[in-house]
């Protein structure tokens, strides 16, 4: 444990140093974020809050010398594990390095040019023709910022068709441009203290995005942050996401993470994002995580909301090795609402943990929480859900549901909700389950001539379908069942793998 | 030949003995009618020639078509044209209705080189389908006979047969549930798929649903056994004169069917 985080303090230092020109308040948070790091180190199944999750994919190979990790042969160097940022790890393989001189210098592009003649595209990197088709693929109509192994790709992103009183600013021009905002947003809900891995994120700040709803804007389109792995250096990516919903503002983000497999996928991707909504706002937040099986994935999301605001996060992990998953939101004002939706599909040795808190500050809100999970081979999912409802939250009406199937006698879940309940007036229920397909519903289906894998495919997207038919009609929900389809027993991928 | 030759056959559930010899011919264009007390084993029967899992067959053979049938998976069983309407049919929330029996047809078609049917082609035929036994068309958009009643359910089952069209349709007491009118709509729903090339097993308790469909035989069940075997008019008799009439002890872990209503043990 101590070399890996020698390891990310070393590489923090390091990009302090590269980095020696940032404005004095971004080198404080900076700073703060090492020595927060410094001072928790990173966790391991001994902390309450990883209790579940062995971090060993993640810092296993910083305890190997280079040397040592080459002779144990080709896959060891795969899965090295010295995940370094973006900047540092491009010149780690020849891949990149041939890559390195054609990509659009971070940063100065957007500074220098502005996004807009960046996307009319001078400088196309190679590949980038594949990452268009993915783009296509992944991307939705509407405003995007496309970042590729953790760095902003601006000829890949798209900026038009923004709203009025929507800003959609890519998170090094903001960092520059917007300081004083910044410098008061950041750290303000994920706090470095508390999380190791949001401490290193903040060490690491660079990239990102800022989103902001000027008061009372209503954005039908949704606004899309896509983060592509290419998975042929050990990129650690740290994106931070800033988002401030003025009073009676709605919209919708979505942040897709995914794995576009040129390499073995081994990559480390730590997100942060802290939303703030105002009075009355309303913030559909979508999250499609669909990293390479081989890739690690943190992820932390913090929200507070305002009176009588509205926030529905949806959560869908199919990717990574090993994938956390969280999500936080505190009750600031009364009369708020909070959906906490989630589904996790993982097979393999894959391990999905999902991690969701909600504080209930102030009287009279209400949560509604369901996280199912499907897990096949020896993948592993948990879910740790705490509620807290303050001596003061009276009239709290909170409710959380984990459910999960099983579809291998190997695979494993657990469930772990905990209430906290310091209020008497309050309604709260919760529920967990671990169940099988139902052999009768399989007969059922076979005996009218439905092959096994297709039956079993049937009823676990039967038992998905809850989850993902809470996310509404349109090109969102045909992302999701479209990366859900991948995941299921009976798709072709699964028997190209088998 | 023979569209279904049962010989000899011997099963087990739950290392229990349940069928204990059973020999039954069908022939193609055949109705027979299965009747017998609860708990002799006609279900059994039913679950073992549709492949369901838990049944250990220790003796004897089944052949379908001329081909042993029992070393089939149970689609592909089905595909091969044997269907089992169901005495409990299955609720399987969240799988709609149509969809699954395209996806079963399709299933079923695809192994048969046959092309497809997408989703228009398909509701074309399922609502033809439907009108034969009077299944409203809001049942087909819903989950998969969840929250049907029971005569729904048994709709179902004939809708589907309907629609997949088996070589060898065996309805385990399709009949049980129904009120008068539906007895009467299923039914004719059933002889409508009457064919020269199709065999059918009723499994039946009541003489009154072969008033509307008549079998070309009637065989009794009992202890896991057919232990008579004859006309329309066996079932007549059974009707006046109860089992006790055949010599069967039907006190002990069986019920005597009475007139009228179902019996369950
Ligand atoms: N899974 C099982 N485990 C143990 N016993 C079983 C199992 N399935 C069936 N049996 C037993 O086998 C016997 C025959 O059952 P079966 O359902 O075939 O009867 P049936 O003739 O269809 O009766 P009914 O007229 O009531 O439908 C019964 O005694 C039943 O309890
Ligand atoms: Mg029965």
């Amino acid at each position: 444990m101590t070399s890996a985080l020698a390891h990310y303090l070393d590489v923090a230092q390091r990009f302090h140093a590269r980095d020696a020109s940032a404005p004095a308040w971004l080198k404080r948070v900076r700073a703060e974020g090492l020595a927060q790091l410094e001072r928790q180190g990173l966790p391991s199944n001994r902390d309450e809050a990883w209790k579940y999750t062995n971090l060993a994919p993640l810092v296993g190979g910083t305890f190997l010398p280079p040397g040592e990790a080459r002779g144990a042969g080709p896959l060891a160097t795969a899965v090295e594990g010295t995940f370094v940022p973006p900047s540092e790890a491009r010149g780690a393989s020849p891949v990149a390095t041939a890559m390195e001189g054609t990509l659009i210098p971070p940063g100065q592009a957007l500074v220098a040019r502005g996004l807009a003649t960046a996307v009319e595209g001078t400088f196309i990197p190679p590949g980038a023709g594949d990452l268009s088709a993915v783009v296509a693929r992944l991307g939705l109509p509407g405003p995007r910022l496309v970042f590729v192994d953790g760095r902003l790709a601006p000829e890949l992103s798209s900026l038009s068709g923004l709203p009025r009183g929507l800003t959609l600013k890519p998170l090094r021009d903001a960092l520059r441009e917007d300081g004083e905002t910044l410098e008061a947003l950041v750290g303000q809900r994920a706090l470095a203290s508390e999380h190791a891995f949001t401490a290193l994120n903040a060490a690491l700040l660079e990239e990102g995005a800022l989103l902001r709803l000027a008061p009372g804007t209503l954005s039908e389109v949704p606004v899309q942050l896509l983060f592509l792995t290419r998975g042929d250096a050990p990129v650690l990516a740290s994106p931070r996401i800033l988002v401030v919903a003025g009073e009676s503002s709605e919209a919708t983000l979505v942040e897709t993470y995914a794995g576009v497999g040129v390499g073995p996928g081994a990559t480390f991707t730590n997100a942060v994002t802290e939303v703030t909504l105002g009075d009355n706002a309303s913030l559909h937040h979508y999250k499609l995580q669909a990293e390479a099986d081989a890739a690690v994935h943190v992820g932390a999301l913090h929200v507070r909301q305002g009176r009588d605001s509205r926030f529905a996060s949806h959560a869908f992990s199919f990717g990574g090795a090993l994938s956390r998953n969280e999500v936080h939101a505190a009750f600031a004002g009364e009369g708020g609402d909070a959906t906490l939706n989630g589904l996790y599909v993982g097979r393999g040795t894959q391990h999905l943990d999902n991690r969701t808190a909600l504080d209930h500050a102030v009287p009279r809100c209400t949560s509604r929480e369901l996280y199912k999970g499907v897990l096949d081979d020896k993948a592993r999912g948990t879910f740790h859900g705490l509620i807290r409802v303050r001596p003061d939250a009276q009239r709290t009406d909170s409710r959380q549901q984990n459910r999960n199937l099983l579809l291998s006698e190997s695979a494993q879940a657990d469930a772990r909700p905990q209430l906290e309940i310091l209020a008497d007036d309050v309604k709260c229920a919760h529920g967990a389950a671990v169940g099988r397909l139902d052999a009768q519903a399989l007969f059922y289906l076979r005996s009218r001539g439905i092959p096994q894998a297709e039956a079993e495919r049937l009823l676990t997207q039967a038992f998905a379908r809850e989850v993902v038919e809470a996310v509404p009609a349109g090109p969102v929900r045909e992302r999701v069942e479209g990366l859900l389809a991948l995941k299921l027993p009976g798709s072709a991928r699964r028997e190209v793998r088998a | 030949m023979a569209l279904l030759t049962v010989r000899n056959l011997h099963a087990r559930v739950a290392g229990k003995d349940i069928l204990k010899g059973i020999d039954l011919e069908v022939r193609p264009g055949e109705v027979h009618a299965i009747m017998g007390p609860n708990g002799s084993g006609k279900s059994t029967l039913a679950s073992v020639l549709a492949g369901r899992d838990g049944y250990e067959v220790t003796q004897g053979e089944v052949l379908f078509d001329g081909k042993p049938l029992l070393e089939l998976s149970p689609e592909e069983r089905a595909t091969s044209g044997v269907f089992l309407a169901f005495q409990y049919p299955v609720e399987i929330p969240g799988v709609g209705n149509l969809h699954f029996l395209r996806t079963a047809l399709n299933a079923q078609r695809r192994v048969k080189g046959l092309e497809e049917l997408d989703a228009m082609d398909f509701l074309q035929l399922a609502k033809e389908k439907s009108k034969l036994v009077q299944l409203d068309a809001a049942f087909m958009n819903r989950s998969v006979n969840e929250g049907f009643s029971g005569g729904e359910k048994k709709r179902n089952e004939v809708f589907q047969m309907a629609v997949l069209e088996p070589r060898l349709a065996i309805l385990d007491e399709t009949d049980s549930g129904l009120d008068i009118d539906a007895l009467r709509t299923v039914a004719g729903g059933v002889n409508a798929l009457r064919s020269p090339e199709r065999g059918m097993v009723l499994i039946t308790h009541y003489q009154r649903l072969l008033d509307y469909i008549v079998p070309d035989k009637v065989h009794v069940m009992a202890a896991g056994r057919i232990i008579r075997s004859g006309g329309r008019e066996l079932a007549l008799e059974l009707e006046e004169k109860g089992y006790g009439w055949l010599g069967l002890e039907s006190g002990k872990s069986t019920t005597v069917v009475a007139k009228g209503g179902e019996v369950r043990r």
